[in-house]
C-alpha cells in the first residue's frame, strides 16, 4: 500500500495510485504560523491591516465590514497613505508553535503544508469593497498594479519567512475568484492584473522547496485554468461542480489536477445526511476517475461547516476506493 | 453619431468621466431630460443582457452604473417632480444573518440604473425591517437576498412577511432556485442582476 504522500503523487503525476486521495489527507496543515488574525463564529476583530471581520453565530464563514465607517482603502489614488502595510512577524516565539509542529510530521506520510489567506485579489476587497476594487481596474489601473504589487511584495516576504521557519513542501494557497457560475473578472483582466504576480509567488514557493502548489478557490474559474497551469499550479482545490470538473479532468489532466467537485453547498448543511454524500461523492468519483482527480469537498480547508460532514464524506470516498481500485 | 447615441455608447463603456459632460452637452443642444434618462436605461438594458449572457463580468456593469449615474446627477434637477420617469421604490437587502453584499448591491445598482427608486436597507436584515420600510416608503417592490445555505430559511420568512404584508417580493441569491423561489411564496427570482431587471420590470408592470 502507497504511502499518503505517494498515492498523491501518484495521482497528480498520472501514475498508478492504489485508492482516491481522501480529501486534505495528504497537507498537514500548520495553522500555527503568525500570519494574521481572523474571527472565530459569533467575534468581531479588527485585523493588522485595520479590516473589521465579523462572523454572525450560527454562519458559516467571516466577512469584511465595508460601510463607510469601516473601509480601510476609501480612495485608491490614496492607497499608500490611506493602506498601511503590516510588517511580517519575525520573531522566533511567535514561529515556536509552528516549528514544533512541522518537526513532528512524518513527511515520508504527509507533506508540511504552509497556509496562505487571503490571496491578492481578495486583499484587494478586502480593504475596498468589492464594487470599488472592481472598478478601480477600469478608473485607476495604474493604482491597481502598485497596490497589487505591494502586497505580492508582502506575501513574497511573508514566503521567504514560512520557508525559513517550517519548510514545507507544500502550499495550500487560498484567493476565491469567483461567484459559482463564472469568475468574478474576465481572463484578459486577470491576465494583466494578478497572472504576473502569482507567477512570482508560486515561482518563489517552488525554488525553495515545495513540491505540490495548491489553490484554493471554491467558484467557477474554468476560464483561468490556462493560468493557473503558468503560474505553477499543481492542484485546484474548491473546483466546483459548475466547472464540469470531468471535461477539465481530461482536458488538463497531467498539467493540474482538480481537487473537489462535491460542492460543499449541496451536501454541508443544517439538514445533511450520509445519503446525499454518497450520492455526490459517487458521481463525483465515477465522472472525474482516478487520476488528476482528487474527491473533495469544496471549502477550503480540512473541515466541514456542520459536524460530522466532513468526515462522513472521508468514510464515503473510501467506500469509493474499496469499489473502484 | 447623435449625442444620444454618444451618450448610450459611453455609458456601455463605463466612461465614467466623459458622461456627465455629453448629458450637459445634449440639454444644451435642446433634447429633453426624460429622453436622454430613457436613452441611457436602454443602454444599461443591453448591459445587463451582456452580463446574463457571460460576454462582460462584474467590473463592467459596475463602472457602465457608474457611468450612468454621472450622467443622471446631471438630469436629476429637471427631472424633481416628475414621476413619470420612476418605476417606483423597491426597498432591497440581504437577510437576516446574512453578510453578503455583492449581489445585492449589484442588483440594487442594475434596478437603479433601470430606472427604479431604491432604498438599500444594506445586509442583515430582519424581516420586520423589511416590512416597514416597504411601508414608509410605499413601495411597489421588495427584493431579498440571501447567500448561504443557512439563511434560505430567513429569506423564506422575509418573504412571507412580505408578501402577508400586501407587497410584490423578488428573491435572489446563489443558493436560491426557482423551486425555492416558489416555496418563499415569491412572485419572482431572476439568476443574475441582468435578469432582475427584466422580472421587476415584468412585476410592477403586472
Amino acid at each position: 500500500m502507497l504511502t499518503i504522500r505517494q498515492n498523491l503523487l501518484e495521482t497528480i503525476k498520472g501514475g498508478n495510485p492504489d485508492r482516491f486521495v481522501k480529501q486534505f489527507e495528504f497537507m498537514e496543515l500548520i495553522y500555527e504560523c503568525p500570519m494574521g488574525s481572523f474571527p472565530g463564529p459569533g467575534e468581531t476583530i479588527v485585523n493588522d491591516w485595520g479590516i473589521t471581520f465579523t462572523w454572525p453565530e450560527g454562519q458559516v464563514g467571516g466577512f469584511p465590514i465595508h460601510d463607510e465607517e469601516h473601509i480601510v482603502l476609501k480612495d485608491i489614488t490614496k492607497w499608500k497613505e490611506q493602506v498601511k502595510i503590516p510588517p511580517i512577524v519575525k520573531d522566533d516565539a511567535a514561529w515556536a508553535p509552528a516549528v514544533e509542529h512541522a518537526n513532528k510530521i512524518d513527511r515520508s506520510e504527509k507533506f508540511v503544508t504552509a497556509f496562505v489567506a487571503p490571496g491578492l485579489f481578495e486583499m484587494t476587497h478586502h480593504l475596498m469593497s468589492m464594487e470599488n476594487a472592481l472598478m478601480a481596474y477600469y478608473e485607476d489601473p495604474d493604482k491597481m498594479h502598485e497596490l497589487i504589487e505591494a502586497l505580492c511584495e508582502r506575501e513574497l516576504e511573508y514566503a521567504a519567512e514560512v520557508i525559513k521557519r517550517i519548510k514545507p513542501d507544500c502550499l495550500f494557497h487560498h484567493d476565491d475568484w469567483g461567484g459559482q457560475k463564472s469568475t468574478f473578472i474576465s481572463p484578459e483582466m486577470f491576465e494583466e492584473f494578478y497572472l504576473p504576480y502569482y507567477k512570482k509567488i508560486y515561482k518563489f514557493y517552488k525554488d525553495n522547496g515545495v513540491e505540490v502548489a495548491v489553490h484554493h478557490s471554491d467558484s467557477y474559474a474554468a476560464s483561468f485554468v490556462p493560468f493557473m497551469i503558468e503560474m505553477g499550479v499543481d492542484i485546484w482545490q474548491g473546483v466546483m461542480t459548475t466547472n464540469n470538473t470531468p471535461e477539465l479532468v481530461k482536458k488538463y489532466g497531467g498539467q493540474m489536477s482538480f481537487m473537489g467537485d462535491i460542492d460543499s453547498g449541496v451536501v454541508d448543511f443544517p439538514g445533511w445526511n450520509r445519503e446525499i454524500i454518497d450520492r455526490e461523492v459517487e458521481r463525483a468519483c465515477k465522472n472525474n476517475g482516478k487520476l488528476y482527480f482528487i474527491p473533495c469537498l469544496t471549502q477550503g480547508g480540512d473541515y466541514g461547516s456542520f459536524p460530522g460532514v466532513y468526515e462522513e464524506t472521508s468514510k464515503s470516498i473510501d467506500e469509493m476506493s474499496k469499489k473502484m481500485f | 453619431m447623435s449625442k444620444i447615441q454618444e451618450i448610450q455608447e459611453m455609458v456601455s463603456k463605463g466612461k465614467t468621466k466623459v458622461v456627465a459632460g455629453l448629458v450637459q452637452e445634449a440639454l444644451d443642444e435642446g433634447k429633453q431630460p426624460k429622453e436622454i434618462l430613457d436613452a441611457m436605461i436602454e443602454s444599461m438594458g443591453v448591459v445587463g443582457d451582456k452580463f446574463s449572457a457571460g460576454e462582460i463580468f462584474v467590473p463592467e456593469m459596475l463602472i457602465a452604473a457608474k457611468a450612468m449615474s454621472k450622467g443622471v446627477d446631471v438630469l436629476k434637477p429637471l427631472l424633481a417632480g416628475d414621476s413619470s420617469v420612476s418605476l417606483g421604490t423597491c426597498v432591497i437587502g440581504t437577510v437576516a444573518g446574512d453578510l453578503h453584499d455583492i449581489g445585492k448591491n449589484l442588483v440594487s445598482m442594475m434596478l437603479e440604473s433601470s430606472g427604479f427608486t431604491i432604498v438599500d436597507l444594506g445586509v442583515d436584515v430582519p424581516a420586520d425591517k423589511f416590512v416597514e420600510a416597504a411601508k414608509e416608503n410605499n413601495a411597489v417592490l421588495a427584493a431579498c437576498s440571501g447567500l448561504l445555505t443557512t439563511t434560505m430559511p430567513a429569506l423564506k420568512q422575509t418573504s412571507l412577511a412580505l408578501k402577508d404584508a400586501g407587497f410584490k417580493v423578488m428573491v435572489g441569491g446563489a443558493p436560491v432556485t426557482p423551486e425555492y423561489a416558489a416555496e418563499c411564496k415569491a412572485d419572482g427570482y431572476a439568476p443574475d442582476a441582468g435578469g432582475a431587471v427584466t422580472k421587476a420590470k415584468e412585476l410592477v408592470k403586472a
